[in-house]
């Protein structure tokens, strides 16, 4: 596939530099941004900005989408209270947030937080919900039968029971985080691999584009990956 | 213990009502107790009538309406693209392992960018024109189409493939009228999703590089602090998000209505 | 003229790094329009003889001809009918019966009358509209049937078609196929794991033992019914309580068994 590349770009010239960077142009780039910096920054600056945002939003909202998400399942009075809200803020695409997020918060990185809290809390709620829903009576009903007290409960077989779909929430938890910030680090940022596209859109710098587009899903690949591991390490009796 | 105890229809509608009830009572509180200045968090019901405003007023250009015909329509180019392209060559690979192994290494280096990465190039090749969104709405409306296609066809019972190929259909047919309507339950879920993932894709894009468009209605609105018309808006983003959904839904259930009774 | 001839056909499967011979050796000739029946214990490769024929699979040695010609491939010039129907539940009865049709190039009005004129001969009046979910084992069977038997091909496979039917349904299916096969006959090979099925439906009755799977034995039934008079009886019931009719599946049986071969294992 790389030969294509090489092929459409370079070699025959297909494809104009212009338009799309060739493989070699793009290595150059790369080269530029990790040693010299670009756009405010050297590469490894722009991802830790991005992470640290990702990461820290992501924690803190897809915690307190799982406290949610459980206290809904476990009480069917909270998740009546609590239903109508999600559903009318559901629909609602996180992006769609931003504008709002920085009328209310300008254009510094709170506004991008509040974004990813946003992002990141939906799937949270949702899948936490349902995996602490689909734990099957017989299990329930063995606890109760047990006599195990409210606390052993939720620790000994609501949480380990609902842990598959709580990872699944927080793999599109982060999914979703990810893609957030480096849209809104398009909108309005000075640092960030979002910005990184932007300056390079507006420098007309295709390579350095391309340069972009991959340390984000290279990023966003070695998070998920950190994410899964953390899985395997949380749910061992699984194959 | 009990933690759950089944709540009857009286005590469900009871919690539900408590809690749009707070959740516009606390709104409303805000806004009363001045906590942030009117600019930024209008009350409820000034949000409604701007939005039925808009809906015949025109802002920044266009009314409400028109913004949303504008989105929807960048909106069904770039889906309506995904679906083309996504469905028949999904069939394919799943019929032809050389497609499958020519088409799968440029697809996976696709795959994992976010569509709105897309937007730098996409302001690149269009400009404000209507083929930057829709490119990016379909790079994100495209995977799940051909993956949800592929994995369709791919587990199709074999015994329909040879009955098929038993009487005499050529790989023309066998796509069209064995793999696709097997693999149809498969396909319209991918549908769905890639719907959702699309019409996000497209508030992201029209954020940045639109001149209509309900993004960039929104846009506008923040540059201008006018709360009120943002937030118009996000109701409307949703709106359509929730409409699109429901459609598509109604699409699942009338596909299969041959396997009901 | 279709006769289907085995010459030598051997076929072996790799499984976990080794190799399996299914089909020993097999060297068997069907005759034009005449019908035989394989039994065999389950695992003896006869599935295998048949799809092997209908072109679902390929010989590892040997040849297959059928009609003199060596087969490449699946086609409707050799229909089968599965034992799970394969039936496309998306398509209704009549579209089901039409498939087979429509790469062939027919003027729409002749498709049309093949198309009802099978229905008719295989009682589905009615049901044209119908999705296969709609109808019994037994109905959908016999749209299997139908859709081959519409392609007027010059060989019919039967895998163990009965097989998944109750036995009430069976009996009535093997009364009607045997109707059909007296009245239009073709060249039929028919699995069954059904020693009873295959006397009462075959001329020639083939027992392969089991895996690799050879031929043990062909016991000849034709001569034999002709002279006992069996379609005489329209009733299987009738047939079956006839000596004549004990005694070969009785010897069938005893073939079967003599190889510690129980029909299910």
């Amino acid at each position: 596939m790389l030969l294509t590349w090489l092929g459409l770009t370079e070699w025959s010239g297909v494809v104009s530099g212009a338009r799309f960077p060739s493989p070699t142009e793009t290595w150059n780039s790369f080269k530029i941004i990790a040693i010299q910096g670009y756009g405010n920054g050297k590469l490894y600056q722009h991802v830790l900005q991005s992470a640290i945002l990702v990461t820290s939003g992501f924690l803190v909202s897809s915690s307190l989408g799982i406290l949610l998400g459980i206290l809904m399942g476990a009480n069917k009075k909270i998740e009546a209270f609590v239903n109508p809200i999600f559903l009318t803020l559901r629909p609602i695409p996180p992006l769609a947030w931003i504008p709002l997020a920085i009328v209310w918060l300008g254009l510094g990185n709170s506004a991008k937080v509040m974004v990813i809290y946003v992002a990141a809390f939906v799937p949270a709620v949702i899948n936490t919900f349902t995996g602490v829903r689909s734990i099957e009576t017989p299990q329930k009903e063995a606890a109760a039968m047990l006599g195990v007290s409210r606390f052993a409960y939720y620790r000994e077989v609501l949480i380990p029971g609902a842990l598959p779909l709580i990872f699944t929430g927080l793999r599109l938890s982060l999914q979703a985080s990810w893609t957030t910030l480096v849209a809104a680090e398009l909108v309005g940022a000075t640092l960030g691999l979002g910005s990184i596209l932007n300056q390079a859109a507006q420098d007309i710098n295709p390579a350095m584009i391309l340069v972009g587009m991959i340390s984000v899903a290279i990023s966003g690949w070695l998070m998920t990956q950190i994410l899964a591991k953390a899985e395997r390490y949380a749910m061992p009796w699984r194959a | 213990m009990a933690h759950q105890e089944r709540l009857n229809q009286g005590e469900y509608l009871l919690w539900t009502g408590l809690g749009i009830t707070s959740f516009v009572g606390f709104w409303y509180l805000f806004v009363l107790l001045g906590v942030v200045p009117k600019q930024f968090l209008p009350p409820p019901h000034e949000v409604a009538l701007k939005f039925i405003h808009l809906l015949n007023e025109p802002f920044s250009g266009y009314t409400l309406l028109a913004h949303i015909a504008s989105s929807f329509q960048r909106f069904l180019y770039g889906f309506l693209l995904a679906v083309v392209i996504g469905v028949p060559l999904g069939l394919l690979m799943a019929l032809s392992k050389y497609a499958n192994q020519l088409i799968t290494p440029f697809f996976e280096s696709i795959r994992f960018v976010a569509p709105i990465a897309w937007v730098p190039f996409a302001a690149l090749w269009f400009g404000t024109g209507i083929g930057g969104p829709v490119l990016v709405i379909f790079m994100g409306a495209f995977p799940p189409v051909l993956i949800n296609t592929y994995r369709g066809a791919i587990h199709v019972d074999k015994k329909y493939l040879e009955a098929a190929r038993m009487l005499g259909a050529g790989k023309f047919r066998l796509m069209t009228e064995v793999l696709f309507p097997a693999a149809i339950p498969s396909i319209i879920a991918g549908l769905r999703i890639s719907a959702g993932l699309g019409w996000q894709s497209l508030v992201g894009a029209e954020l940045i590089v639109a001149s209509s468009g309900v993004g960039y209605m929104m846009v506008k609105g923040q540059a201008s602090i006018q709360t009120d018309i943002v937030m118009s808006g996000m109701i409307a983003i949703g709106l359509i998000g929730l409409l699109i959904d429901v459609l598509l839904r109604q699409a699942e259930k009338f596909a299969v209505h041959y396997k009901e009774i | 003229m279709a006769d289907i001839v085995f010459n030598s056909v051997q076929r072996s499967f790799k499984q976990g790094g080794k190799e399996f011979l299914a089909v020993g050796g097999i060297d068997l000739t069907v005759k034009d329009q005449e019908f035989v029946a394989i039994v065999g214990p389950s695992g003896c490769g006869k599935t295998t003889c048949l799809r092997m024929v209908a072109g679902l699979e390929m010989p590892s040695k040997g040849r297959i001809l059928v009609g003199g010609k060596e087969v490449k491939g699946p086609g409707p010039d050799r229909a089968v009918v599965f034992q799970q129907f394969a039936l496309f539940p998306w398509k209704t009865v009549q579209q089901n019966i039409e498939f087979g049709l429509n790469s062939m190039g027919l003027p729409g009005h002749e498709k049309q009358e093949k198309v009802s004129r099978l229905i008719s001969l295989m009682g589905l009046e009615g049901y044209e509209e119908a999705y296969p979910h709609q109808l019994s084992g037994g109905m959908q069977q016999r749209v299997a049937i139908a859709r081959a038997y519409v392609l007027e091909p010059e060989v019919l496979l039967m895998d163990e078609p009965f097989g998944a039917l109750d036995a009430q349904t069976r009996v009535v299916m093997q009364e009607e196929l045997v109707r059909l096969a007296r009245k239009n006959p073709k060249t039929v090979l028919f699995i069954t794991h059904a020693v009873e099925e295959a006397v009462y439906l075959a001329d020639r009755v083939v027992v392969m033992s089991r895996r690799p799977g050879l031929i043990r034995e062909v016991i000849d039934i034709k001569p034999i019914r002709e002279q006992e008079g069996w379609d005489t009886h329209s009733r299987i019931e009738d047939v079956m309580d006839l000596s004549s009719f004990v005694q070969l599946r009785s010897q069938i049986w005893k073939l079967l068994r003599e190889q510690n071969l129980g029909v299910d294992h």
